[in-house]
């Protein structure tokens, strides 16, 4: 048996123009301090969330930090890369 | 011991002619290896066949780098190498200057310092343009001395006379004039 979705519970506009994430890698130079501060100053978050997500990426390696368009994502790797942060974007292999 | 203060609005940095003399010549280390001058310096310019490359002056292609600093610090944005290399050739060259530009900046107001050949204090400094260009040594730094998670244990086991351990001093010297800073900002 297949359950069929209704065509208005599938977001197509969703997967087609938003299917991209960028992901920032853990290493072993960047302070905590300095990850936080940077996605703070480049995405706005308050300083609990950047927080949050920086304790993703040195616990778990990596955390997703923006999704979007791939154009959107590429802005946000160069911003990134630019304050010396290892990103890298991709397809959201989620979807 | 220097120190980054608060000053008003701004930001100030106290320093000893000693570490302004080190941070100078990491700062120049790292300009050299970026290429002085010309963004397009170091890169293969001689497959200019296509006419909007020679308008735009866009490299025809811009190789990855050999150099394991310069690939921490110029680093593909992609795991595909097709998509990297494409992405790499409409972006190192900004990517570059910008590092570049932030290392010429600190350099400039740390020759105040070195040319006068006495210690003191900086003045005015743009907190964030030092942020990144310290990390951007502390990279480099790590990338040389193959730092790890425990690279501060290695560090204090290291005999005195270890042509290694004043690196190593210096990286976290970096580190902690950089934890300094932040402490201001956030």
């Amino acid at each position: 048996m297949v359950k069929t979705l209704a065509k208005e519970e599938v977001n197509f506009s969703e997967l087609i123009d938003r299917p991209w994430i960028t992901i920032v890698w853990d290493d072993p130079v960047n302070l905590m301090n300095y990850v936080t501060h940077v996605l703070i100053k480049l995405f706005g978050f308050s300083k609990e969330k950047a927080h949050e997500l920086m304790m993703q990426v040195h616990n778990e390696g990596r955390a997703v930090v923006s999704t979007g368009t791939r154009e959107e994502m590429e802005r946000d790797v160069q911003r990134l890369h630019e304050h010396g942060l290892w990103a890298t974007l991709q397809r959201d292999d989620k979807i | 011991m220097s120190n980054f203060e608060k000053v008003g609005s701004g930001y100030s940095l106290d320093l000893t002619l000693d570490e302004a003399q080190i941070l100078i010549n990491l700062v120049e280390q790292l300009l050299e290896l970026l290429g002085e001058g010309d963004f397009f310096h170091h890169y293969d310019s001689h497959n200019l066949d296509d006419p909007l490359a020679q308008l735009l002056a866009m490299p025809a292609e811009i190789v990855t780098p050999d150099d394991p600093v310069l690939l921490r610090l110029l680093p593909n944005a992609y795991a595909d190498p097709e998509a990297a290399s494409d992405f790499r050739r409409y972006t190192e060259p900004q990517l570059r200057g910008s590092k570049q530009r932030n290392l010429r900046l600190v350099r400039e107001q740390l020759t105040v310092l070195v040319d006068e050949n006495h210690g003191g204090v900086i003045e005015d400094l743009d907190a964030d343009i030092w942020l990144k260009a310290i990390n951007d040594l502390r990279i480099a730094l790590s990338i040389r001395l193959e730092i790890t998670e425990d690279s501060f244990e290695t560090f204090e086991l290291l005999p005195d006379e270890d042509p290694q351990k004043p690196v190593y001093a210096v990286y976290f010297w970096l580190g902690w004039l950089q934890e300094n800073l932040l402490g201001l900002l956030l």
